[in-house]
């Protein structure tokens, strides 16, 4: 029954499919098959080892570990505070004034540059010597806030956090812009009829209303946080002393660096379970927040 | 609340205008005055690096290169994503489910691991070297993302429209163009501005299937900047703001669309 | 909905265009790989753009029937797409290779064809060009000479009547009355290159063999033995007097170079590949190389450190095998040599070769002291070189010499077989 009536929508479906079953999805599928592999990623040849690299992951690898745990620091880091910024910007711009159609446009900016320049302007900004951010918090005399802000290997990942948030604040930005603009203008004449002070107004109408926006936000926010290889790659390449390593950034030299792509592969198929998990957490915890009023 | 707003995006504004005075003032820079202060004022505002950025290779190619591969990718990635995200959302039970969850699962698998087995299958199909090679793997990359985003909105369209659409007898296609597609215009119009910045400046895969500079796009021939110990940073930035211009025309255009958006919104209200 | 029309109509008509667009595309190609002659040439050399367009618009002239693509990739994407362009032979007929883990992968996939008994190797240093040899065989040329140790800047050393000391407490000597004058005694690139760099000149001396890292990786030696927690922890004694820029791990290579040029400090901790840089910055410096000797003047082994590298070859899985080796011959000569040497500001590894500026001239005695292959490149997993690399850091950021070490053998442990 149910199969009837999707009948003509899988038709929808078809051109999309097709071109990401060629092109994702069979790589894809190959990529897992070799994680059950030693191969290098080059030669011809190459032995089947079964669970042997999954094993080791979890065994007896403990830069995957720091690596995991680098990633969920940077992601809570870049969760919170990209998403708390956006929304905040996305409902001070709401309105299509002069004055905020243009700081929209700047917001977004940095989107449009590439990692490799953000990287580099912001290695710039952290320099020790000349860095732009050492040298403004002396000339307003708060010298003592002054870091190592890339040297030193408890703040780095933080750091780098902050150049992420920089880069896709904007972004984000956008899509709250287009779920805030879907909200109906009436809701909120009848909250303020009934009396709704600001806080009741966001929290019954516009949080409600916001949520898919926020869902695919969040979503979106945490899978960009997990992928972030070429700012971090750029800036640190993972270093000092793997503070900045996350799991991209470490698959990445497994693959090409050391040679182990049949490894590398096995931590990608974990490293999307982990970020399934986490999305899929992140969907129930949204639509719970929804349907509690 | 009101000083709170003002100070709040004033900061903002100035985070981001600082640096971009600084990429800005280094093209006008020799690399010499680019290290001596980074935020100085250039010595004299010449175009140099402009003019040679031109004459020293073929910017005009890899410019229409780009263009190409950027435009044919954004139009398919959404005409496709936008049917997928429709039906997805008109689909009942875990069937819809089921299709959402495989599409997503595109966005996770990070682009390191797939990229040799891709690359073996695009060379297979002899589409190295050819932009239409290119513009076929960037829709398929980066459909997950459209469809994740579009469907998040198409979900907030009123069930009943699309049921009264249907006791006048109108058809799946029909109420795709009438309904879904003029509805979700804002998201649209949001989605194209990702994909146009994502297909603009993607570096992995130009990187993998280019090597012939006739079907080099420009972020592939920014990278001749970059040196193994010097990087050619006034250089670099004249690129990347050369670059950019086309962006920013494109976040301009789509912006109205938002606004556009906003007024359906009230009318219908 | 006029509109809607329009937009789907003018979809369909891209589409159509795309594939006509594309399929043209196609065609193109194949004209352009067929054709006689084409051969692609890729590197990491972004520096070296300009020479390598004046040298293959020479060569094109001398080879009418050949005609030579480059591509350049930053090193970084080289390591990651160079190896799987090269498998079907369609790219890189002349390629370049990083010695160390790199060649040994392309080795093991059998991409590198067998260049032995080519006249041209006898324009080239027989020493020098020893790394290019796996199993007696030419399998690859290194043209570029590095020697990887600091560069210093000579007028500085020559006003406070200092010399490059010939030991341990001689070199800490040095640099407190560097310091006492007011300089930065070593910019250290901590964040990127430095400590991959700069290890060499400090472990040379204390682990003379140079098998050392070989027996590291088949577990016959350790980095918690003496050889490596003595070189750490002469990296913590000058990072704990102060001989070190302030947070140098957050210092990349382009900022200690500033730091160098600028004349604020006296030494800079990488190669000398960087004089070119620091010249460019600041022309009127003066500068030479020395490494520093981490043990008494009469144990010490070793003077210094040379790299060769940039070591050009030939793909075996290439269809075009003689246009290829026609162009390593070309650059093989001592006069385009030349040209690429003193153009770029390095040292390369074919004889005679007539060097032009001050620094190449000053430092080409290098190339008669006894200095050591890089011994970093020896660390063929790439896994134990990133260890090896992270316990400098982490002994710099404050952590014991000890601890530091024990934490990379562990990762070197997870790595043996």
């Amino acid at each position: 029954m149910n199969f009837r009536k999707n009948k003509s929508l899988f038709l929808f479906l078809l051109p999309g499919l097709i071109l990401y079953s060629i092109f994702f999805i069979v790589p894809t599928i190959n990529a897992v098959i070799y994680s059950f592999t030693d191969w290098d990623g080059l030669s011809p040849d190459f032995n089947v080892v079964g669970f042997d690299n999954y094993i080791n992951i979890v065994t007896n690898d403990s830069i995957f570990l720091k690596a995991f745990v680098n990633n969920i620091k940077f992601m809570l880091f870049v969760l919170i505070f990209q998403t708390v910024f956006s929304l905040i910007f996305a409902m001070f711009l709401i309105k299509n004034t002069k004055t905020n159609i243009f700081l929209r446009a700047l917001y977004f900016f940095p989107t449009i540059l590439s990692s490799v320049s953000v990287a580099f302007i912001w290695t710039f900004i952290y320099d020790p010597s000349i860095g732009v951010l050492n040298t403004v918090l002396d000339s307003i005399n708060l010298g003592f806030l002054k870091q190592s802000w890339l040297g030193n290997q408890d703040l780095a990942i933080f750091s780098v956090a902050v150049t992420q948030v920089w880069f896709h604040t904007g972004q984000m930005l956008i899509i709250f812009v287009a779920g805030l603009q879907a909200i109906p203008k009436d809701l909120y004449e009848v909250a303020d009829m009934e009396g709704a002070r600001k806080w009741d107004r966001f929290r019954f109408v516009t949080w409600p209303m916001i949520a898919p926006s926020a869902t695919i936000v969040m979503a979106y926010t945490t899978i960009q946080s997990f992928k972030a290889f070429d700012l971090i790659f750029a800036m640190t390449r993972g270093g000092p002393n793997y503070s900045t390593e996350i799991l991209a950034t470490l698959i990445y030299s497994t693959a090409f660096r050391s040679f182990e792509f049949g490894y590398a592969s096995a931590q990608s198929v974990i490293f999307m379970i982990v970020i399934a998990l986490i999305t899929v957490a992140q969907f129930r915890l949204l639509r719970a927040s929804r349907v509690q009023e | 609340m009101k000083a709170f707003k003002i100070i709040l995006l004033s900061l903002f504004a100035l985070v981001i205008i600082i640096p971009l005075i600084a990429v800005i003032f280094t093209t006008f820079k020799s690399t010499t005055e680019v290290f001596a202060n980074i935020l100085g004022v250039p010595e004299s505002f010449r175009f140099d690096n402009y003019v040679s950025i031109f004459v020293d290779q073929p910017m005009a190619r890899y410019f229409m290169n780009s263009v190409i591969v950027t435009l044919f990718s954004v139009t398919f990635t959404i005409f496709f994503a936008s049917l997928i995200a429709y039906a997805i959302t008109r689909m009942f039970g875990w069937i819809g489910v089921v299709f959402f969850s495989l599409f997503t699962l595109g966005m996770m698998v990070p682009a390191q691991v797939n990229m040799i087995p891709l690359y073996q299958l695009v060379f297979d199909l002899g589409l190295t070297n050819s932009l239409l090679g290119l513009i076929l793997v960037n829709i398929s990359v980066t459909m997950p993302v459209a469809i994740f985003i579009m469907s998040g909105f198409m979900k907030s369209i009123p069930k009943t429209l699309f049921e009264a659409a249907r006791i006048d007898g109108a058809s799946e296609w029909k109420m795709y163009r009438k309904i879904a597609i003029p509805l979700s215009i804002p998201s649209i119009a949001a989605t194209s501005i990702f994909l146009f910045v994502m297909h603009w400046n993607d570096l992995l895969y130009p990187l993998l299937f280019i090597t012939k500079n006739e079907y080099k796009t420009l972020p592939l021939a920014l990278l001749e900047f970059q040196g193994e110990y010097a990087t050619n940073y006034p250089m670099l930035f004249t690129g990347v703001l050369i670059a950019s211009a086309p962006m920013v025309l494109a976040y301009l255009f789509l912006q109205r669309y938002f606004i556009e958006g906003v007024t359906a919104g009230a009318v219908k209200g | 909905m006029k509109k809607w029309v329009c937009i789907s109509t003018m979809a369909l008509g891209t589409m159509l265009a795309g594939c006509v667009g594309g399929s043209g595309g196609g065609n193109e190609s194949e004209e352009g790989g067929g054709g006689e002659g084409t051969i692609s040439f890729i590197h990491w050399r972004g520096e070296d753009k300009a020479v390598f367009d004046e040298l293959i618009a020479k060569f094109e002239e001398e080879n009418p029937n050949i005609q030579v693509d480059m591509t350049i990739y930053p090193s970084e994407q080289y390591q990651s797409t160079a190896q799987t362009l090269l498998r079907d032979g369609s790219t890189g007929d002349v390629f370049t290779s990083f010695p160390g883990s790199q060649m040994e992968i392309i080795n093991q996939a059998g991409l590198f064809e067998d260049l032995s008994g080519e006249e041209f190797l006898e324009n080239y240093n027989d020493e020098l060009i020893t790394a290019g040899q796996i199993d007696d065989k030419q399998m690859a040329v290194p043209l570029q000479l590095v020697f990887n140790q600091p560069v210093y800047n000579a007028g500085l050393f020559e006003e406070l009547g200092l010399e490059p000391a010939d030991d341990w407490e001689g070199f800490l000597a040095l640099c407190q009355e560097l310091k006492d004058a007011g300089y930065t005694p070593i910019a250290f690139p901590g964040s990127d290159i430095g400590p991959g760099q700069f290890m060499n000149s400090m472990m040379m001396n204390n682990a003379p063999e140079e098998d050392i890292f070989e027996r590291l990786m088949a577990g016959e030696a350790k980095l918690t033995d003496e050889w490596w927690v003595q070189t750490l922890s002469q990296f913590q004694e000058l990072e704990e007097r102060g001989f070190l820029n302030a947070d140098s791990l957050g210092t990349n290579h382009t900022s200690a170079i500033a730091q160098l040029a600028n004349e604020e400090a006296a030494m800079l901790a990488s190669g000398s590949y960087a004089m070119a840089g620091v010249k460019e910055i600041n022309p009127d410096i003066e500068l030479g190389l020395l490494a520093p000797i981490t043990t008494e003047a009469a144990e010490a082994e070793w003077e210094g450190i040379n790299t060769t590298t940039f070591m050009l070859a030939v793909n075996a899985n290439s269809e075009k095998k003689e246009a290829a080796k026609t162009f390593v011959e070309f650059l093989s000569d001592v006069d385009n040599a030349s040209t690429y040497a003193n153009e770029t500001g390095q040292h390369v590894t074919v004889e005679d070769v007539e060097y032009e500026s001050e620094e190449l001239k000053s430092t080409s005695e290098w190339m008669d002291r006894n200095t050591r292959f890089q011994p970093r490149f020896l660390i063929t997993n790439a896994d134990i070189e990133r260890a090896v690399i992270a316990s400098i850091q982490s002994v710099v950021g404050g952590e014991t010499p000890e601890a530091a070490a024990e934490e990379a053998q562990q990762i070197v442990d997870e790595n043996l077989d």
